[in-house]
């Protein structure tokens, strides 16, 4: 009798004033830690391969870029559309930097760049091109693809709302 | 002297008109927003493609497209290359010929954010989720944001100028 009773109180709480103001508060803090600090993430998309698989799960901490900007080799979180549509990436060159692809390899102000993250092979070719003020370029680990069918380029600093948090 | 139950009276009718006020300007501007909204629902469904659309259907549908732009709109699509100020029929014969790329196509909008900044204009930023099949059976589903300014022309809001937000400059 004793356990049906705490169940039925457990699945139907009575409303006191007590239960009503603890309710308040686990919504408070849900919704705060969730929509403002860790907005939780669906990965969609082979992109970002073999780091992050597509279908996985993931936060975006937003306080990642708060105090400091991202740095060359963070994985970031770019608000692409409204507020849900967002591409994960990694920056590989910052503002004032020369990028450049040549027969797959990442070159930064004429230097190849040693990518350990990546792994599929990529024969992509791209004219060096300067990244512009307040901008980050960023590119996905997976460049096996064509380089026309790939979302890369250089996103506006103000546009990183964070980064994954593992 | 006026008594106090006739200064309460006094102060509950001047409540009530700034209510009303509040309500009346609420409601003309949420009208306004629902009318904006009501345009780009039209443009989605004409837009949207079913497998197996008949003439009659692609006929209605383009015109219902044409119906919804300003004589003039400019367009600004970077991936397509396509930039410029484009005509009603321009743009009729440019979104029949992109639809024929697609056995199927949807177009949702979701997102809004409108102001009306000038007194006939509204702009309004949005996401326009794209999906659907080419006629080479694959799968498309894309997502931009997009920035629109609207211009009421005759009591209606037609689109005076597109531009999808890019993001990633190459």
């Amino acid at each position: 009798m004793a356990i049906n009773k705490k169940i039925r109180q457990f699945f139907f709480p009575s409303l006191a004033p007590a239960f009503l103001i603890r309710a308040g508060c686990v919504a408070l803090i849900a919704y705060l830690l969730f929509g403002h600090l860790l907005t939780p993430f669906r990965i969609k998309g082979h992109s970002m391969e073999p780091t992050y698989q597509n279908g996985s799960f993931n936060f975006c901490s937003r306080l990642r870029y708060l105090v400091s900007p991202p740095r060359r080799g963070d994985v970031v979180v770019i608000r692409f559309a409204g507020q849900r549509v967002m591409l994960l990436k990694r920056v590989v060159a910052l503002e004032g930097e020369e990028i450049e692809f040549r027969e797959g390899k990442l070159l930064i102000n004429g230097e190849e760049m040693d990518e350990p993250y990546r792994r599929f092979p990529c024969d992509w070719n791209l004219p060096p091109r300067r990244v512009e003020g307040n901008s980050v370029y960023v590119v996905g680990d997976n460049r096996s693809g064509p380089i026309q069918n790939h979302y890369f380029g250089q996103a506006s600093v103000a546009r990183i709302l964070g980064g994954p948090l593992w | 002297m006026i008594s106090p139950r006739i200064k309460v009276k006094y102060i509950l009718i001047g409540l009530i008109m700034i209510a009303m006020g509040i309500w009346g300007s609420l409601s003309l501007s949420q009208s306004n927003e629902k009318r904006v909204k009501k345009q780009f629902h039209l443009l989605s469904e004409a837009v949207s493609r079913e497998p197996g659309e008949n003439i009659f259907t692609l006929d209605q549908k383009l015109k219902k497209i044409g119906s919804l732009f300003d004589e003039t709109c400019d367009i600004h699509i970077p991936a397509q290359s396509l930039s410029g100020r484009l005509t009603r029929d321009e743009i009729t014969a440019y979104a029949a010929s992109a639809r024929l790329h697609f056995t199927q196509l949807n177009i949702k909008f979701h997102d809004f954010d409108i102001s009306f900044p000038e007194g006939s204009g509204a702009r309004v930023r949005l996401t326009g989720r794209l999906t659907g099949k080419t006629t080479y059976g694959e799968a498309v589903d894309e997502a931009h944001e997009l920035e629109c300014l609207m211009k009421k022309s005759e009591k209606k809001w037609v689109f005076s100028q597109i531009e999808v937000v890019e993001v990633l400059k190459k």
